[in-house]
């Protein structure tokens, strides 16, 4: 065994080593994250206190004042409106528009590969900076699309600025963004579905519609569960495309929490009822992300064992 | 280089792995560890290997406890049974790992890698990368190795497990002259019984979570521990029959194919209980309808199998039995016959805990018929 | 699906005219536009044909703007360089947190790992104002208000999970047994990371990396609360160009084109993992 002996070193030296090292491996990243849990917490402890900035001399704690005064607040609940119409605008339609696509994708070849390819480019597109992109279609003045409703005999379409058609131009903006989001999730997920189930039911003669229904829509349903949780998540703490196109406005027409929570925090620099506004926006996008981490868990134990 | 292990106890979460395992090898000694998948064997390698720590028990390696001894400094070579190569190294940069890592002069690597190289045949093919190789090359490759750093203890996790049967039959003559060469203490992992027997200065038979029965191959074969170890030790499989020990005129008796046929007097303790008794295929030979002992069967077929011929008969019962003669030697291809086992190489084993029973003086029997 | 009927296929045809259409069409015309002056962009109704011109492009990159009411300054090559700036750095320090604390979760399986793991997944839901309007406050306390550092501190709330969360998956992909190899041969832990587990995983490492670039160039809200004009990357900048009086709506349009064509560029280059990285792992493409 010549020159190669063991080299015992110091006892200790490796139960140190063992039992220590995994959190010195991630101790730098748990540390930059604490420090973000700090403003957390004092997100909370700012929700109880009447707190604005152009008074700091009359700061104190009220404890569930900002809270209890929401239940007759008229802006909140505008607020929580908006926000719900919004995420059950753009899911829905992101679903349905996202689902119809893949199918239509689904099978392999050049083309497919590279319309899919494509679409992914809104999806890489800024929201923020996509809101812009709209913005110049939808400009009355010069805008391409403006010019279109005027072809098909819409005048005067104001888009974002007109209280009854800014939520439709936001959603199109969020569509446009994020259909493709759930296009791809999905076809991933329904070219990973196994194939045995198809062909039996093709040789047997099923018709199309029940495979979709009872074959395909079954199997798909991780995916879609995932992915709808994963953007409902997202759609309802919606900020750069609606701060973009219209900074919450016109009047209070799309002040979602996010949006409400910034102007509230920036133009009437009342901070303990922006972060309230926060709060219950966390808790229920806490909420959501429990029910979606399980399903994203499964989805990804699956995806690991297949490869 | 001895290898010493003690009351080694493993689990992972809720699953005991290896319970009380205790074991030692002599310097320069191969010891076979032999049991089916999932006996633990791979997991007992992990850990004298220090790459995974037991919940309980110690290792030693030449005396010294490897606790908190950290698998780089344990001295030790490894070859896996998926051979685990570096898949981004070629092949020659996988041989010289173990040396690199001693901080070797360029020469003294090359040098290395070279003369493994020769020996496994596989300079032709150093710069390629693993997955260039073919199966055998990625096993040479492994092999050459563990071996590159002249470890004191040598682990080799099935290492023939993934080659074809060729290389497979090569591989059984090369090695252990060359595991001799090594001077090493090696811990061989198999399956396969042959190369358990062929390898093994002692064979260590695992199952259900720790270790049955430790001893020479010869041991092993002709005594072993109990009826699992019986059925994997042997091809054909040996032969199981259900029998209850009688007292008759000409001493201790089983009927067998409603014949009585005697058992060596040491099995006298066994009267009267529900047995199990073993025939190793070869010890059964056809014999003249008048011999003592003969009793009858049905011959139904004839295999050749390899430098052996096999029958396969059924007894008045309708038990299956297999008897084994070398290949040209005369006997029936099918119909009625009579056979007959020499009455110290029947074995009894317990019913009900499928252990042997141990003939009383037995020690020197065994002795002569090893 | 192999019978397909003319009718079916022409419908086919048509449904994804339309999809190709919705998507691509907004993509185009603001390139298109990004070519024009103002007098053609302003003609109704809108030309398909016109001399291009790049004048639009010129204007951004000298920083200078003529207007007719005199010369303007704008700061949009900052912006771009703020955005290049703020995200390689970001994934930088995302990679050299993220990567040993990846590893320590796929192989160390340690007391509250997965606890800590989740919770760090969690940010990746939390609504990001929930925390930047507090550390608005903190930040000018401790004199992080408006610099880099803390803007790049800030992103690894959507680095950090991206990076943990996809690299682990590449490390546990590697065989054990490899590893163990290498530690046997007698390679000490950090040189079994570097030379093994590190290159083993770099395809992961390296999407994960320009899966991250993307979403932290793509930001807006952690500049738009925490950054002044001069450090503020382009989501934020090109939205306060649209409201500077006077501005070219082709500089708009090509400030959109610069601003967008980076990240295309390098979704393209990953675009195998996007779907890994878009769901964060749950999804191979």
């Amino acid at each position: 065994m010549g020159e190669f002996t063991m080299s015992v070193p110091a006892k200790g030296r490796f139960s140190i080593n063992r039992r220590y090292l995994p959190y010195l491996l991630s101790l730098p990243a748990l540390l930059t994250c604490i420090g973000i849990l700090i403003p957390f917490f004092t997100a909370v402890i700012y929700s109880l206190q009447r707190y604005r900035l152009s008074q700091p001399w009359a700061r104190k704690f009220n404890w569930g004042e900002n809270y209890l005064n929401f239940m007759t607040d008229a802006s909140f609940w505008n607020t929580l409106k908006v926000s719900m119409t919004y995420a059950t605008l753009t899911v829905g339609i992101e679903l349905l528009l996202g689902l119809g696509i893949a199918l239509l994708l689904q099978r392999r070849s050049t083309f497919n590969n590279f319309v899919s390819i494509m679409l992914l480019m809104p999806l890489m597109t800024a929201p923020a900076l996509a809101a812009l992109m709209w913005k110049l279609m939808t400009n009355p003045g010069f805008g391409i699309l403006s010019y279109f409703a005027t072809l098909l005999g819409i005048k005067d379409l104001n888009w974002a600025s007109d209280p009854a058609t800014a939520m439709m131009t936001v959603v199109i903006v969020d569509v446009w963004v994020y259909t493709p989001f759930i296009m791809i999730l999905l076809l991933a997920g329904l070219r990973s579905l196994p194939k045995q189930p198809f062909e039996a039911a093709e040789l047997d003669g099923v018709p199309r519609m029940f495979v979709f229904w009872k074959i395909t829509l079954p199997m798909l349903t991780p995916f879609l569960l995932t992915a709808t949780l994963f953007r409902v998540i997202e759609s309802i703490q919606q900020f750069d495309i609606i701060y973009a196109m219209t900074q919450g406005g016109p009047g209070d027409t799309l002040t979602v929490f996010q949006v409400e929570a910034y102007l509230n925090f920036f133009q009437s620099t009342n901070v303990g009822r922006s972060a309230a506004l926060m709060m219950i926006l966390w808790a229920i996008t806490y909420f959501l992300s429990n029910i979606f981490i399980k399903n994203w868990l499964r989805l990804r134990e699956k995806a690991r064992g297949e490869a | 280089m001895s290898l010493k292990l003690t009351n080694i106890t493993k689990s992972f979460k809720d699953d005991l792995v290896l319970n009380q395992v205790s074991l030692s090898v002599e310097k320069g000694q191969t010891l076979v560890l032999f049991g089916p998948s999932g006996a633990g064997k791979t997991v007992l390698l992990r850990l004298i290997a220090g790459v995974i720590e037991p919940d309980d028990g110690t290792i030693e390696i030449d005396g010294l406890d490897m606790q908190g001894v950290e698998a780089e400094h344990r001295g030790i070579g490894m070859a896996f049974q998926n051979f685990a190569l570096f898949p981004h190294m070629d092949a020659h940069a996988n041989i010289a790992s173990p040396l690199t890592a001693r901080k070797q002069t360029k020469d003294a690597i090359e040098a290395g890698v070279q003369k493994l190289a020769k020996l496994l045949k596989i300079d032709h093919v150093l710069s390629h990368q693993p997955k260039e190789l073919s199966n055998g090359q990625k096993q040479r490759t492994a092999l050459a190795r563990a071996l590159a750093g002249e470890p004191a203890t040598l682990l080799l996790d099935d290492p023939l497990r993934n080659v074809d049967a060729k290389l497979r039959f090569e591989m059984r003559l090369e090695l252990p002259r060359l595991l001799k060469d090594q001077n090493a203490t090696v811990i061989y992992v198999t399956q396969d019984y042959k190369e358990a027997m062929a390898f093994g200065d002692t064979i260590a038979v695992m199952s259900g979570h720790g270790i049955q029965q430790v001893g020479t191959p010869a041991d092993i074969y002709l005594s072993p521990g109990n009826i699992e170890t019986a059925r994997l030790f042997g091809d054909p499989v040996i032969n199981l029959l259900d029998v209850r020990p009688e007292k008759g005129a000409q001493g201790l008796q089983v009927q067998i194919s409603q014949t009585p046929v005697s058992i060596a007097e040491g099995y006298s303790n066994a009267v009267d209980t529900d047995c199990i008794l073993g025939i190793r295929p070869e010890a059964l030979r056809f014999v003249d309808k008048d011999m003592p002992g003969a009793f009858p069967v049905i011959v139904e077929a004839e295999t050749p199998l390899n430098e052996k011929t096999v029958n396969l008969m059924r007894t008045v019962n309708g038990r299956e039995l297999m008897l084994s003669r070398p290949a040209g030697s005369p006997g029936p291809s099918e119909g009625e016959a009579y056979i007959a086992v020499n009455t110290s190489d029947a074995m009894l084993f317990e019913k009900t805990t499928g252990n042997r029973i141990e003939p009383l003086h037995a020690a020197a029997k065994s002795g002569d018929s090893a | 699906m192999e019978q397909v009927s003319t009718l079916e296929r022409i419908l086919r045809g048509i449904a994804i005219s339309f999809v190709i259409i919705f998507f691509m069409f907004p993509i185009l015309w603001i390139f298109l536009m990004s070519f024009q002056t103002n007098e053609t962009i302003l003609q109704v109704p809108p030309q398909l044909f016109f001399e291009p011109t790049i004048v639009n492009y010129e204007g951004l990159i000298t920083g200078q703007l003529e207007t007719a009411a005199g010369s303007l300054k704008i700061e949009f090559m900052g912006n771009l360089f703020n955005s290049l700036f703020l995200s390689t750095a970001a994934v930088i320090v995302g990679l050299i947190l993220g990567v040993p604390a990846a590893y320590a979760f796929a192989r160390l399986k340690f007391k509250g790992s997965e606890d800590i793991a989740f919770t760090l997944l969690s940010f990746r839901f939390a609504p990001p104002l929930l925390v930047l309007l507090p550390l608005t406050i903190y930040f000018q306390k401790i004199g992080l208000a408006d610099t880099y550092v803390g803007l790049i501190w800030v992103y690894q709330l959507i680095v950090l999970p991206l990076i943990l969360w996809i690299v682990r998956g590449y490390f546990e992909d590697i065989p054990a047994d490899i590893e163990y190899a290498y530690r046997i041969a007698g390679h000490g832990f950090w040189s079994t990371f570097r030379k093994i587990a590190l290159p083993l995983a770099g395809p992961g490492i390296a999407a994960a990396g320009l899966l991250a670039f993307i979403f932290s160039w793509n930001n807006f809200i952690f500049a738009l609360v925490l950054a002044s004009a001069d450090k503020q990357p382009v989501t934020v900048g090109a939205l306060a160009f649209i409201t500077a009086s006077g501005i070219n709506y082709g500089q708009i349009a090509a400030g959109i084109v610069l601003s967008i064509a980076p990240t295309f560029a390098l979704a393209m280059y990953a675009q195998r993992y996007l779907v890994e990285g878009l769901s964060l792992g749950a999804v191979k493409g």
